[in-house]
């Protein structure tokens, strides 16, 4: 059931008795802009810091365990075309209390901490700001130090052809010197008064209730996005490649592909079993030949981001095979793409799709996000059992036929200094 | 099957105890699409001495025959266990601790296919010498990765003070020469005496039909035989040989010190309703301490003096019970003294009032709530928490009724000075 609260404001409550807590999740949303993801990331981290009522950690801290140990998580991330914050809580649903209105007050907590930045004339406390964007710098330089993650940016940005694709969805250290508390508070206004809000509620929660305490936002009006979410690749451009050199021991060979799977669009059925055959599970092609066969990798996978339609393998191996482990990786795909696969493995690939998608039922967080997927594509959130269905659906001869029109389009070699 | 209906949190269990011995409690929880099962023996690491079943004497075994045991069982006449869960959509794992080990799965299809297996493999051992001297050098491996763990080493540098000669000073997986000892013969004198139905534990939770479930179990253990059951007799070393030695210090390849102070208790006896608010009033006071909302955390933390790893933790297990506080720090030694202080001073401390209770007791009645999303969680506190007749469901009610007072009471009867001792791994000077 949802309710506008506002133009461009809607409130989602999913009742549901399987929890002992209630999760709220608040969403922005806004069309993707290199010059504000940086900003974003660390507006994420601010919310989740202090406020102007609740000045210091220790304040912050106390007023979550006053709400019985309410849990407060933020962050950032990208859907297609789209930049996204949530705020999220976790608390305890009061019909396991003493004490009532638990969830009123964790709502009006929500409420003042979103009202009531830690910010004042128009710009953000200076210490809490100076700590925050040191520790936003400590965290990108934690990123470099760790070589899966950086292969793994490096190849986005081989990759996209848009500079807010290539950027990730945590902004990049760069953009850090020229943010000020003044203008972040600007960046920070126009997440609450001009991005599109979805407000998730979850729980065994009476709707009604719901829809009275939250009117207590007074939410503004905003304009409503129409564009299509999934971003698509230019059709036409060369494989691009790249080689990097640091000093490190193991070597990361990262390979992306262009596909035409996206989200609850045609393919999508087919594609998540394609990738299940090709490279996402321990039984797949690609761990079982350039793993476990010709031991070249310590580890290969494959996924798939269904907004941007594009496949991403990633492997860590021995510099010298670099040149093999392409080969083999081209090889398998070809395979798939000849149906030279078995019955076994797709029976195996079907039942462990199945299996992700009810533990994902079983989780409060992943229902809001399936919720939230849906909201993004404007279309109707499809019934677990039928989307089992689907996936039992896929034939060998569609699996066949997407592969054909999957692509290579980038690779990035991080390789050791010589030795 | 015996019915206990916790009313306040919705939750039923249904429990049997089977003609052969074994503990079967069920928690249908069917709004869920998962179902998890864990399988328990009341046996780990610390069991080292005992009388084997059929026999009359004490025998001492090599240290960290649990988890081999642990390790050797996923293997059949016909290959691995792993592969048969797998190829009915469930995944499958196992965990030894000091007192326990215990066997799960968890599914979303084919329950009963899952079930059975856990059941059989479970009872069927087979170990030859061939791949029992095969597995020490996988087992030689995981012990040598464990000990280039830091944190792992200052837990276990701490529990050789606390513990000194005693088996829970000793890796859970043994030592690269203890499991040198291990045979086959030794591991079924294990498993013939500690994997009795008696000694055994089923949980299982989450979505499954409940009378359908447990003739299953039935029909499955009446088809099997074993030795008549014969109370186990386990021996540990005495007081007098486990005196609490003061300090150690190991140095490591580091760049932060890390440090731990703990305090040995001796509550492990309790039993009961007693035990459980043992467990919930030292975990009580040591968040009063050195929680996120007191502040002494907040002043070490401006000092510079705690980081994000800055961790407290109460262990309560059949034999042991000891508390242990500490983390990474620039300043090894002034750290100690501040936190063996904090706990020799607990009268004078300002975060111990009851408007810091309160929030404290709050937050922890709220944290366990939350947990018991998870069905993981709440199978794992059944294996682990077996108190006669109270369980984690009657941990809540018991919360709300601890008071300051009694929780000053159970401080100064645990923290003792002789009982306490510290640790630190230092960096390795280049």
């Amino acid at each position: 059931m949802q309710i506008n609260l506002a133009k461009g404001v809607k409130l989602h409550v999913m009742p549901t008795e399987k929890f002992k807590t209630v999760t709220i999740t608040i969403k922005f949303k806004e069309i993707l802009d290199a010059g504000h993801m940086t900003k974003r990331t660390l507006i994420s981290n601010l919310i989740n810091t202090n406020s102007q009522h609740y000045p210091t950690q220790t304040d912050f801290r106390n007023a979550l365990s006053e709400l019985y140990g309410a849990r407060l998580s933020t962050s950032v991330s990208k859907k297609g075309k789209y930049h996204i914050i949530s705020v999220s809580m976790s608390i305890v649903n009061e019909k396991y209390l003493r004490e009532k209105d638990i969830l009123e007050k964790a709502i009006a907590f929500l409420e003042n901490i979103l009202y009531y930045p830690n910010a004042y004339h128009e710009a953000f406390h200076s210490e809490t700001f100076k700590r925050e964007i040191n520790n936003l710098r400590d965290e990108y330089e934690a990123i470099y130090d760790d070589k899966q993650d950086y292969s793994a940016i490096a190849l986005n940005e081989l990759y996209f052809d848009t500079e807010e694709q290539k950027i990730p969805s945590f902004g990049r250290e760069e953009d850090l010197n020229a943010i000020t508390p003044e203008n972040l508070y600007k960046a920070y206004k126009r997440m609450l008064y001009k991005n599109e809000i979805d407000i998730f509620v979850l729980g065994d929660v009476i709707e009604e209730n719901i829809f009275n305490t939250f009117k207590r936002f007074k939410f503004a009006d905003r304009e409503i996005n129409t564009q299509n979410p999934f971003y698509k690749l230019k059709k036409a451009t060369d494989i691009k490649r790249k080689t990097e050199k640091q000093d490190l021991t193991q070597s990361r060979y990262n390979l992306a592909f262009n596909t035409n799977i996206f989200y609850h669009q045609s393919n999508y059925y087919v594609g998540e079993v394609f990738n299940g055959l090709f490279g996402g599970y321990p039984h797949s092609k690609l761990f079982m030949n350039v793993r476990e066969k010709e031991s070249l990798a310590y580890t290969i996978s494959s996924g798939i981001d269904t907004f941007t339609g594009s496949m991403f393998v990633y492997s860590g191996i021995d510099q010298k095979e670099a040149s093999h482990v392409r080969e083999i990786v081209l090889r398998e795909l070809d395979a798939l793409k000849q149906g030279d696969f078995n019955d076994d493995a797709m029976k195996q690939t079907k039942e462990l799709l199945k299996n992700s998608l009810y533990h994902s039922a079983d989780n409060a967080n992943s229902m809001i996000e399936r919720a939230y997927a849906s909201m993004i594509i404007k279309e109707p959130q499809m019934r677990i059992e039928e989307w089992v269905e689907r996936i039992e659906g896929v034939t060998k001869a569609e699996v066949m036929n997407a592969a054909k029109e999957v692509q290579l389009k980038a690779e990035f070699l991080l390789i050791g200094k010589e030795e | 099957m015996e019915r206990t209906k916790y009313t306040s949190m919705d939750e039923t269990i249904y429990e049997e105890i089977l003609p052969n011995g074994l503990t079967v409690r069920l928690l249908p929880k069917t709004d869920f699409y998962k179902t998890y099962a864990l399988f328990s023996t009341n046996f780990g690491s610390i069991d080292q001495q005992f009388v084997p079943i059929g026999e009359t004497e004490f025998v001492k075994m090599p240290g960290g025959i649990a988890h081999f045991l642990e390790h050797k069982m996923f293997e059949n006449k016909n290959g691995d266990v792993f592969d048969d869960f797998s190829h009915f959509g469930a995944s499958a794992n196992a965990f030894t601790s000091f007192t326990k080990t215990a066997y799960l799965f968890s599914s979303t299809s084919h329950f009963k296919e899952n079930l059975v297996t856990l059941l059989d493999f479970v009872q069927k051992p087979y170990f030859t010498n061939e791949s029992v001297n095969k597995e020490k050098g996988i087992i030689g491996q995981e012990i040598q990765m464990y000990d280039d763990l830091p944190e792992w080493r200052v837990m276990f540098g701490l529990l050789e003070n606390l513990y000194p000669n005693h088996p829970a000073s000793v890796d859970i997986a043994g030592t690269v020469e203890s499991i040198k000892d291990i045979n086959a013969d030794l591991l079924y004198k294990n498993y013939q005496t500690f994997y009795h139905p008696h000694n055994m534990q089923l949980f299982i939770t989450g979505n499954f039909e409940l009378e359908q479930t447990i003739e299953w179990i039935r029909q499955n253990q009446n088809q099997k035989n074993f030795n008549e059951f014969q109370e186990i007799k386990r021996k540990f070393p005495s007081e007098e040989e486990t005196k609490v030695i003061p300090r150690g210090e190991i140095t490591l390849p580091i760049s932060k010190p890390k440090v731990l102070v703990g305090i040995k208790g001796k509550k492990h006896h309790l039993n009961g309703e007693a035990a459980l608010r043992q467990l919930i009033g030292i975990e009580f006071l040591l968040k009063l301490l050195f929680g996120e909302t007191s502040s002494t955390y907040l002043k070490l933390y401006d000092e510079g003096l705690i980081d994000d790893s800055f961790n407290y933790e109460y262990t309560f297990e059949r034999e042991i019970d000891y508390l242990s506080v500490g983390g990474d720090t620039k300043e090894p030694e002034q750290l100690i003294n501040i936190l063996k202080n904090l706990l020799l001073t607990i009268e004078n401390n300002p975060d111990m009032n009851e408007k810091h209770f309160e929030i404290v007791k709050k937050s922890s009645i709220g944290e366990i709530l939350q947990s018991f999303n998870s069905l993981e969680f709440i199978a794992h506190q059944f294996s682990d928490l077996q108190f006669e007749n109270v369980t984690i469901f009657d941990i809540v009610p018991l919360m709300e009724s601890i008071e300051l007072k009694d929780i000053e009471k159970m401080a100064v009867q645990y923290i003792h000075k002789e009982n306490m001792s510290e640790f630190r791994v230092l960096p390795k000077s280049k």
